[in-house]
């Protein structure tokens, strides 16, 4: 029994066999027709007329779309590693079954337990000029007064703020789940050693939870591509389009435009986007990884 | 004998019950909020305050004087076209629907609405009732397509008090306000040098409408037609760049408040930060009611004027509204004798919607002295006459207020080159028209 | 050697940790404030908070807000709905992710790691590429205003079975080579022996699917279209009238606090299980 375990055989794939289903109906299915709709030009009423990849000419020939583009590499490279040290950092800090820790967990997750719409607007009251928080600290301090949200550079800044403080609940979450996996006798054995707490961090801890660590990396990678509501309702994309991530203009071109064979085209770029940027992520690592 | 007489007579009752049928049920979807717990149950329109509050006494007082049909109100986040694409796509679509006049040719151009002419004459209800601003926006391809409800239009609302401290309040007590470019410039310039504010209140970030209205409302005073060809926006001549250069110089002159949302303006105006707010007729019962109330910076000293005219070719200002349409689909005869009473009901009832702060769409309103008693409407009245929108044909008209909005606050907030913004909104808008 | 109750940390972590300790309470404030904001928002007049926000700093203030919510004559159907959905959609999830996690770490079969790849690859696909498709698909197949519609998408969200797969992996073979000793079927190693082992993951996999059902916008805006059938994130949005946040604030931040009380129930009855007294070390 033991080595039909490991022998492969089409029964073990009845355990995917309900997944497996729900995933080809309800998103390989649909992303193929979604690829045929960027092949045409349609609304949602009807009427298809294929045209090719005229869509997608359209669509890399659009300054606003590489604006985009742009905006959201951008702030993925900054969001992401902060929100997985940050995770990192609190998880590390708070594993333990202490009620000041509870209760400090308990904290730093409720804002993800709010909408987009809420969180959209306490960040905006942090940021306003005139009555913000900011503006307020700024001219106490006597510093220059900062638009944020309506300054070029600064709004994208501002929507990467919000979007650290609303997200933080999850990475931190995952690397403590992962933490609690580590098997207490690695510690024991350092402990006999009298390791000092550097080494046990850096050879014990850390490369235990790597595969979590990969994780989550590839999993904000994938959400922050994906950025919308923050920006849409704290900046509008703006101003002039240096905050507008590449979902909005999906949005824009499917929803508002009517042209829904665009925007179709334009969340097939954004699919290729994330596909090489998490895979790659996914391969560097799990190849160092991999004994 | 008697089982005879007894079938017969169920018979009879069986027939009655069935010609006494259910009640007819109109599916009727709208913005404007939900308010239930105030006035779920109310049928007094003239106690209610606000757009929720009255259409929704509105639509409870037209079932209460129409037993057998029945209303059922769902409501949607302002603006709705989503959910009713989404709604319309699987041919689940309402009955009535509220709709902005801007939406309308994007929807009727698909034959996604059908014609209401039969309809109202049904109802006895004229073309001509309806003010020209909102018959022009209800009308395309010569037939009507939405029931008139209102028209909105930004306004100059003034804050006397501070008026009244740079010096620009007549004998009468009414507001010295500008009657040309030059005019604008040299009383802001007061203003700012007396008071130390900003003359206007603007909402000037996370904003693309406040910018095309004011760029349209220019644009149209000049007598400037930029969508001559309803298909592609003309922006070549010195008027757009005259209208662009005015926006720019209000913000470079410092004659505006600088940096607002939308929320940050309203409460600004509210707390005296400017003299006069450039915002909608929706704001005129809340800053009308602060007026009334002591110890506040509006205090006794609140009025409502349409944007002035800057330009001297012609008075005119950008206006848009809203209407009642009908989507497409089977609906029997008796469902659409309802909607037609509906109609009538909301016509006839539209002085109560004007309380509201929008213009009424029916003319017979403005005579009316409970109308006139109305405060400040009398001041902003002639927007029905003067009110214009985009030529009918214009589609996507949402899509290029937010294109043209942002490539104007990227001029006017310094950004961008005039120049540039014009050449990238004529790309943007025609790539975008031309390709529908 | 038994395994023994043991904290992560042995004791001479503590005076270290007390630095990371303070930091994480300095981020504990700015994370608090603007909760308790928002909730001081809640109870102020919206007329008030109109005129100017710095009002919400002094009285009077008001239950209106939450009398006028709670009045609100769906309300407690659309928390129903979202219950009912959010419910059903991490059951969903625990289940289809956790069976095929366990296949896709600890059992072969043809094609393991193609599929796997492929599965992967699903993960990078953003809602936009596939909703219209979706929404064309769902009106054929009449499940619109249904909560089998709402709840089936979010099913096939490779994030889970991505989630699992790891923390499956993590847990050392050799616990499975003690119950393979004894011939136990694979199913019952998966149900009895592993799948306890990965609490902390279920639970951070069950508290997020929750949450991103909870709050999902854009499906059930353009799936449950029908005001009874609306979830409450739909439902709050819809009753909001234009400019909400100008007109309408002490109401919002109301909505707001109502939206996310089950979310907090939910967490506080899931998150003993992701720091647990006992630590999820291996028991030999």
């Amino acid at each position: 029994m033991a080595e039909s375990y490991r022998r492969s055989s089409w029964s073990n794939a009845l355990f995917i066999l309900p997944y497996m289903s729900v995933f080809i109906t309800l998103l390989v299915f649909p992303l193929f027709w979604g690829m045929w709709l960027s092949l045409n030009k349609t609304d949602l009423f009807g009427g298809a007329k294929f045209i090719g990849i005229k869509n997608y000419i359209r669509v890399f020939n659009d300054p606003v779309f590489a604006q985009a583009v742009w905006n959201t590499v951008v702030f993925v490279l900054v969001s992401v590693p902060t929100l997985v040290a940050l995770g990192l950092f609190l998880a590390l800090a708070l594993n333990k079954t202490t009620k000041g820790s509870s209760f400090l967990r308990g904290l730093f997750f409720s804002s993800s337990v709010l909408s987009v719409t809420i969180v959209t607007l306490i960040w905006r009251f942090v940021f306003v000029p005139g009555d913000g928080l900011l503006y307020l600290i700024f001219t106490k301090m006597g510093w220059e007064t900062i638009n944020f949200l309506s300054t070029e550079g600064w709004s994208l800044f501002a929507v990467g703020v919000a979007t650290v403080w609303w997200c933080l609940g999850l990475p931190m979450m995952l690397f403590l789940a992962s933490l609690q996996q580590i098997p207490g006798d690695l510690y024991e054995a350092a402990a006999l050693d009298n390791a000092s707490r550097w080494r046990i961090l850096t050879r014990i801890t850390l490369p235990s939870i790597k595969s979590t660590i990969l994780l989550v990396t590839v999993v904000q990678i994938v959400f922050q591509f994906q950025l919308f509501g923050q920006a849409q309702l704290m900046t509008n994309g703006g101003p002039s389009g240096t905050s507008r991530p590449i979902v909005m203009y999906i949005y824009e071109t499917g929803f508002i435009r009517w042209d829904v064979g665009m925007g179709a085209a334009a969340s097939e770029v954004l699919f290729l986007i994330i596909l090489v940027a998490a895979m790659v992520q996914y391969w560097v690592t799990s190849n160092k990884e991999e004994a | 004998m008697k089982s005879v007489l007894l079938a017969t007579a169920s018979v009879a009752l069986l027939g009655m019950a069935t010609l006494a049928h259910a009640d007819t049920t109109i599916e009727l979807q709208r913005f404007f909020g939900a308010c239930d717990a105030d006035y779920g149950t109310n049928t007094d329109v003239a106690s209610a305050v606000g757009e929720c509050g009255i259409i929704t006494s509105l639509v409870n007082k037209f079932e209460a004087d129409n037993p057998g049909i029945k209303v059922n109100v769902t409501t949607v986040e302002w603006p709705g076209y989503n959910q009713l694409n989404a709604q319309l796509a699987s041919n689940a679509a309402p009955d009535v629907v509220s709709m902005h006049y801007t939406a309308i040719s994007d929807y009727q151009s698909r034959g996604l609405l059908i014609p209401l002419d039969d309809l109202l004459a049904s109802q006895g209800i004229k073309p001509d009732d309806f003010t020209d601003a909102a018959r022009g926006g209800s009308t395309k391809e010569g037939k009507m397509f939405a029931l008139p409800f209102d028209n909105w239009a930004m306004l100059f609302h003034v804050n006397l008090n501070l008026m009244k401290e740079a010096g620009l309040v007549k004998e009468d007590g009414t507001p010295i306000l500008p009657s040309s470019v030059d005019e604008f410039f040299a009383q802001g310039k007061q203003f700012k040098e007396k008071t130390g504010k900003p003359y206007l209140v603007q909402v000037y970030a996370n904003e693309t409408a406040a910018y095309t209205r004011m760029f349209y409302t220019t644009m149209m005073q000049q007598k400037y037609d930029f969508f001559a060809d309803p298909k592609k926006i003309d922006l070549s001549g010195p008027e757009a760049k005259a209208a662009l250069e005015f926006m720019k110089k209000t913000h470079d002159d410092g004659l505006s408040s600088l940096g607002m949302d939308y929320t940050a303006a309203v409460s600004g105006f509210s707390s005296g930060k400017g003299g006069i707010a450039v915002n909608g007729t929706w704001l005129i019962g809340d800053y009308d009611a602060q007026s009334k109330e002591e110890g506040n910076a509006l205090s006794g000293g609140y009025t409502v004027y349409p944007v002035p005219q800057f330009f001297a070719a012609k008075n005119a200002t950008y206006v848009d509204g809203h209407g009642w349409v009908i989507p497409r689909g089977d609906r029997d005869d008796e469902k659409m004798a309802a909607i037609g009473k509906l109609f009538k009901f909301l016509k006839d009832n539209d002085f109560e919607w004007a309380r509201t702060g929008h213009l009424p769409a029916v003319k017979s309103v403005f005579d009316m002295p409970e109308f006139k008693a109305l405060p400040h409407r009398d001041n902003i009245a002639p927007i029905s006459v003067i009110g214009q929108s985009l030529p009918p044909e214009v589609m996507r008209q949402f899509a290029i207020q937010d294109i043209i909005g942002e490539e104007v606050g990227a001029a006017v907030n310094g950004d961008k080159s005039i120049d540039d913004a014009i050449e990238r909104i004529e790309t943007r808008v025609n790539d975008l028209l031309g390709n529908i | 050697m038994a395994g023994k109750r043991k904290d992560t940390y042995s004791p001479e972590w503590l005076t270290a940790n007390r630095w990371f300790f303070w930091i994480a309470a300095f981020l504990a404030c700015v994370m608090a404030a603007p909760v308790l904001w928002v909730t001081a928002l809640s109870f102020k007049d919206n007329a008030l908070l109109m005129r100017g926000t710095e009002a919400v700093f002094s009285a009077p203030y008001t239950l209106k807000n939450y009398f006028d919510l709670l009045h609100s004559s769906l309300v407690f159907r659309w928390v129903l709905n979202s219950m009912v959905v959010a419910i059903g959609q991490t059951a969903g999830v625990l289940i289809l992710a956790s069976l095929a996690g366990y296949a896709f770490a600890r059992l072969e079969f043809p094609f393991r790691k193609t599929i796997f790849v492929i599965v992967l690859f699903g993960l990078a696909v953003p809602e936009q590429a596939v909703i219209i498709a979706r929404h064309q698909m769902f009106s054929w197949l009449q499940l619109h205003n249904t909560y089998w519609g709402l709840m089936l998408p979010g099913m096939s969200s490779a994030f889970g079975v991505f989630l699992m797969t790891q923390f499956f992996r993590a847990i050392p073979r050799e616990i499975d080579e003690a119950a393979l000793l004894d011939n136990t079927p694979r199913f019952r190693i998966f149900w009895k022996v592993l799948m306890p082992l990965t609490m902390p993951a279920q639970a951070t996999l069950g508290i997020f699917t929750f949450l991103l059902a909870w709050n999902d916008y854009w499906w059930p805006l353009i799936s449950a279209t029908k005001k009874d059938m609306y979830t409450l994130t739909i439902g709050i949005a819809s009753s909001q009238r234009n400019f909400a946040q100008s007109e309408g604030l002490g109401f919002l931040a109301a909505q707001a606090v109502f939206a996310a009380l089950p979310a907090v129930i939910v967490y506080i009855f899931f998150q003993r299980h992701i720091v647990t007294a006992v630590s999820g070390g291996a028991v030999k």
